[in-house]
């Protein structure tokens, strides 16, 4: 890559000293960003964006396939909060066949299948989102926020009182302004 | 004539007196009184009797009349649709056969200019205008819309809304009718209501066959008089004149026999009909009973299905003329069929036109426009007999309420997940590729027990069936090959061997580093005195050969032996766990595959091995809804059941993939598919069966190739079974396959040296990357003196920004 000129002619104006001052700068630079972005996401801390994850951030990502089975995820969050549900289980249903591999159609549809009451359905369908987040290598604390606020509604669904509460707690310690009430609506995961 | 004068006493009696009459009344009265009165009796009493059969024949006529419209009127059969073909930008549009879908479901090519009406399509240069049709769905019904899809270099490039230009992202387009669950009449027919019938069919079909329809009350004497008339005059049945109750009649209670009484009969039943029913309920009756030709072997019955034959569009969208086309082919279908007499239907069509103009069902305008529209059928769509065998699995998924008869009778539409397209190519892949084999057997097939096969495709993550060709020829055997029979698998159970070893939870057994040992070895089985001797297929012995090796090369000897070392039951455990549900034999050779099982229960094995340990069950429809509009069966998309650890399986497919990189199955690659691809071949002794099973991170297909009675097929799998697998995926997906197979958390690459096994360290002069389950990577090292995990611990920065890079530290 060529170099600027100018910027050549202004660093040359420093000398020596100067210009391993500049570079030095500009690796700290960059090295703080990484590491306080990596630290965010090994620890657990919220990034800036949110507290959890929302599907129409990751709707433009990946392939055609996917780029159009994230449309159907989103269009299927729309139905059910619009009480279309079999519309919306249509549109889950619809994004699986384009992109059978896409996580967030599961999550979607373990949502909705608990919003119904079916916690049976639920549960294979977060286990299944759950290995396909992370054999895609996104299994941030933006998911699993998630999938644990998700698969504490799955045992309050199934009866396991005790095991739902500790999740969704969890769930809400991380995420409380949307698992606070213990439910995941439809426009929170939008 | 003569005239005859009477008697002279006779005209005394006459005109005579009282006394004379008296006279004559006495004499009658002894010589023929009582026959008189006998006689008088008996015809009351023959009268009585009469009437009174009369009365018990209407009453029996009522009866059946009654019980026939108010009980179940037709027999309409269940009928079968596909997934909906799903199309967005950056599909390739020639492949998912957008053209096929448009002339399938009935769309027409619009003539130049005018505007784009619904179920009309339109092929500008580099463009595709569609005017979408609305359809019913139980989940996702869709409106009417005008879609324009920008074409580039194959693919879709952008859709627009036509109307408002706006982008569309994705369309979901009308489900393909399947087929239908046909009873032994072999009729087929989509009930409409009279609502949904427009005007101007009803006009036409009153214009040409019963313009009195309205005033009659059953019969039209009018009619009959000028038909008798016309009739006499020509001296031959020249004219009819059966209203449309009659004709209902006819068909619906009556035989096609032409003798009085049955035409008596129909006459009675028509008074009978008018008396008892409205107008409008004999019409709507007449308009979906009424036959108007034929789909292959199957009878069209009524309007609805009439208007899908010829227009392939619902009744409700007919113009003038095609209604009146339908009208004027009423009399005589197949004699009057526009597909093989256009001619001949043209000039009725037009005939009927002018009747309707006559008896002012239609304006001037309408008129004139509608003769000088050209005839456009629909291009015909077969039935396809393959389809049958995947009908015959549904109809076993469903709930056992769901009976033949019902199925035949009920008028059911049964959304299913056939994807049409990879059935068509599951279809011709099956048939040509037995084909090719068969011209290469050194003795012809006896052509009543030919070389038969069978093809199932289906989703890993979800189990939904997307195509099953159950056998070479529907029409000549329904044995459904890839649900009921039972076959040796050969090698396609060692991968289920080497899972069970390579599993965490049988220690594991091995990791693909080891080595197993290619050498002569005996075994004592119960069933034999003499001792069992496993060879491979080419007879020979190669001492170690790697854990990948074996498999890849399908060595029957190593498999063996890791079948005695992680224990037969395990083997048959792991097996059944990921999806076989036939009976294994605990015998050592259960580790080549000498259990029979059948290919859908292979193809869910090798589904579970493809959704990374997740058992999915398989699905073949997702809803069953009732004439009235009702869903009463949804069989929605279920998650799939852990059985295996992901990484396990992960191992698994990763020497699969070898299989076809470098293996028995590395024609694949030669055949010019790249991508994710892992798959097996199976060659049975003697080479009765050949299977393959391959799939890709979205669809596994299997395979199965022999004789029904089992008899050598004369080759090995990678040249019967394998091509007709890589024909069929090609058509499918493509050359170059989308995805990849995801490696879990739980399994690491390390590089080891691919003669011993060791873990490669720097100095080590033979690397290769290989994969293990977390932590149970190589001990040993490459070179011997270095220090296993001093080199390889990921550095700062990798441990720091691997993370971030997508890879794992």
């Amino acid at each position: 890559m060529r170099e600027n000129p100018i910027a050549r002619e202004r660093i040359g104006g420093l000398g020596l000293p100067g210009v391993a001052l500049v570079r030095a700068l500009r690796w700290i630079g960059l090295a703080l960003v990484i590491f306080t972005y990596a630290g965010c996401s090994t620890m657990g801390v919220p990034s800036r964006s949110g507290q959890s994850l929302r599907v129409s951030e990751a709707a433009d990502q990946g392939d055609a396939a996917r780029r159009a089975s994230m449309r159907l995820v989103v269009q299927g969050l729309d139905a059910d909060g619009e009480y279309q549900f079999r519309r919306a289980q249509g549109s889950y249903e619809r994004a699986i066949q384009v992109d059978p591999t896409n996580p967030y159609a599961y999550l979607a549809l373990a949502r909705h299948h608990l919003d119904g009451g079916d916690s049976t359905e639920a549960a294979n369908l977060i286990d299944q989102a759950a290995a396909l987040f992370e054999a895609e290598g996104i299994r941030s604390p933006r998911v699993e926020v998630h999938l644990m606020g998700l698969r504490g509604w799955e045992y309050d669904r199934a009866g396991r009182s005790s095991e739902a509460a500790t999740l969704r707690n969890r769930a809400a310690a991380q995420a409380p302004d949307v698992w606070g009430d213990g439910y995941l609506r439809p426009e929170e995961l939008r | 004539m003569a005239s005859r004068k009477p008697a002279p006493g006779k005209g005394r009696v006459s005109k005579g007196s009282p006394k004379s009459g008296r006279t004559r009344k006495r004499a009658s009265q002894g010589g023929g009184g009582w026959l008189l009165r006998g006689l008088g009796a008996a015809g009351i009493a023959i009268g009585f009797a009469f009437g009174l059969g009369l009365a018990q024949w209407v009453l029996e006529i009522d009866r059946v009349v009654v019980e026939r419209f108010e009980g179940r009127r037709f027999s309409v059969p269940s009928r079968v649709y596909s997934a909906p073909l799903i199309v967005y930008p950056g599909t390739d549009w020639q492949r998912v056969d957008l053209s096929g879908w448009l002339l399938r479901l009935g769309y027409r090519q619009q003539p130049e200019g005018g505007q784009l009406l619904p179920g009309r399509y339109e092929w500008l240069p580099g463009r595709l205008r569609v005017h979408l049709r609305a359809f019913d769905h139980p989940l996702r019904p869709e409106l009417a819309r005008e879609l324009e899809f920008r074409l580039a270099g194959g693919l879709i490039d952008k859709i627009e809304d036509a109307r408002t230009g706006a982008t569309v992202d994705v369309v979901v387009l009308e489900p393909e009718p399947v087929s239908a669950f046909l009873g032994e009449d072999r009729e087929q027919r989509d009930l409409i209501k009279i609502e949904s019938v427009p005007n101007h069919l009803i006009g036409a079909i009153f214009a040409v066959e019963d313009k009195r329809f309205e005033q009659h009350h059953g019969i039209d004497l009018q009619r009959v008089v000028g038909a008798l008339m016309a009739n006499l005059k020509a001296g031959r049945v020249a004219q009819g004149a059966s209203t449309l109750t009659q004709q209902l009649v006819k068909n619906f209670f009556l035989t096609p026999e032409r003798t009085l009484s049955r035409k008596l009969r129909e006459a009675a039943m028509a008074l009978i009909v008018e008396a008892r029913y409205t107008k409008r309920e004999i019409l709507q009756a007449y308009l979906n009973e009424i036959y108007l030709g034929q789909r292959g072997s199957t009878q069209v019955h009524g309007v609805g299905e009439g208007a899908r034959l010829y227009f392939g569009k619902s009744v409700s969208n007919l113009t003038v003329a095609e209604s009146a086309l339908i009208a004027a082919i009423i009399q005589s279908p197949n004699r009057i069929s526009p597909h093989r007499r256009p001619e001949l239907a043209q000039a009725r069509r037009n005939l009927v036109i002018d009747l309707m103009f006559e008896q002012n069902r239609i304006s001037p305008r309408h008129h004139q426009a509608a003769l000088d529209e050209p005839i456009r059928l629909a291009a015909i769509s077969r039935e396809s007999g393959q389809s049958r065998y995947f009908l015959d699995a549904l109809s076993q998924q469903l709930p056992d309420v769901y009976d033949t008869d019902v199925l035949r009778t009920e008028g059911l539409r049964i959304y299913s997940t056939l994807d049409p397209r990879i059935q068509r190519s599951a279809a011709r892949a099956l048939r040509s590729g037995l084909e090719r084999i068969e011209a290469q057997l050194p003795e012809p097939a006896d052509p009543a027990a030919p070389l038969q096969g069978c093809l199932l495709a289906m989703r890993p993550q979800t189990g939904e069936v997307l195509a099953l060709v159950g056998g070479r020829d529907y029409g000549a055997s329904q044995w459904n090959r890839c649900v009921h029979a039972r076959r040796q698998v050969g090698s396609v159970f060692k991968p289920f061997v080497y899972v069970a070893a390579l599993e965490p939870g049988s220690g594991p057994q091995v990791t693909l580093a080891d080595f197993l040992d290619d050498a002569p070895l005996e075994l004592e089985t119960p069933s034999s005195p003499e001792p069992w001797r496993p060879e491979n297929y080419d007879h020979e012995f190669r001492g170690p050969v790697s854990v990948r090796e074996a498999l890849e090369r399908s060595l029957n000897v190593p498999a063996v032996r890791l079948g005695q070392r992680v224990g037969i039951a395990r083997v048959a455990s792991i097996a059944q766990a990921l999806g076989v549900s036939s009976p294994l034999p605990l015998v050592p050779s259960l580790a080549l595959g000498t259990a029979e099982v059948a290919p859908i229960e292979i193809a869910r094995a090798y589904a579970t091995l493809a959704n990374g340990g997740r058992r999915p069950t398989p699905r073949m429809f997702v809803d069953v809804v009732e004439p009235g509009g009702l869903a009463t069966e949804n069989r929605p998309l279920q998650g799939s059941v852990p059985v295996l650890d992901p990484g396990a399986a992960y191992l698994a497919v990763s020497l699969l993939e070898g299989v076809v990189d470098r293996g028995t199955a590395v024609r694949v690659r030669a055949e010019g598919m790249r991508g994710p691809i892992a798959g097996k071949t199976g060659t049975t002794d003697d080479e009765f069966d050949l299977w393959f099973v391959g799939f890709t991170p979205e669809l596994v297909a299997v395979v199965w190739v022999g004789f029904d009675d089992p008899a050598p097929v004369g080759l090995p799998s990678s040249r019967g079974a394998l091509p007709i697998w890589t024909d069929f995926m090609r058509e499918v997906v493509g050359v170059r396959v989308r995805g990849q197979f995801l490696r879990p958390s739980g399994v690491e690459p390390l590089e080891i040296d691919p003669e011993t096994g060791a873990l490669a360290l720097a100095g080590c002069p033979r690397r290769s990357e290989e994969v293990f389950l977390r932590g149970t990577g190589p001990e040993q090292t490459c070179p011997a003196e270095a220090v296993a995990g001093q080199e390889e611990k990921p550095g700062f920065f990798r441990r720091t920004f691997g993370r971030l890079l997508g890879r794992r530290p």
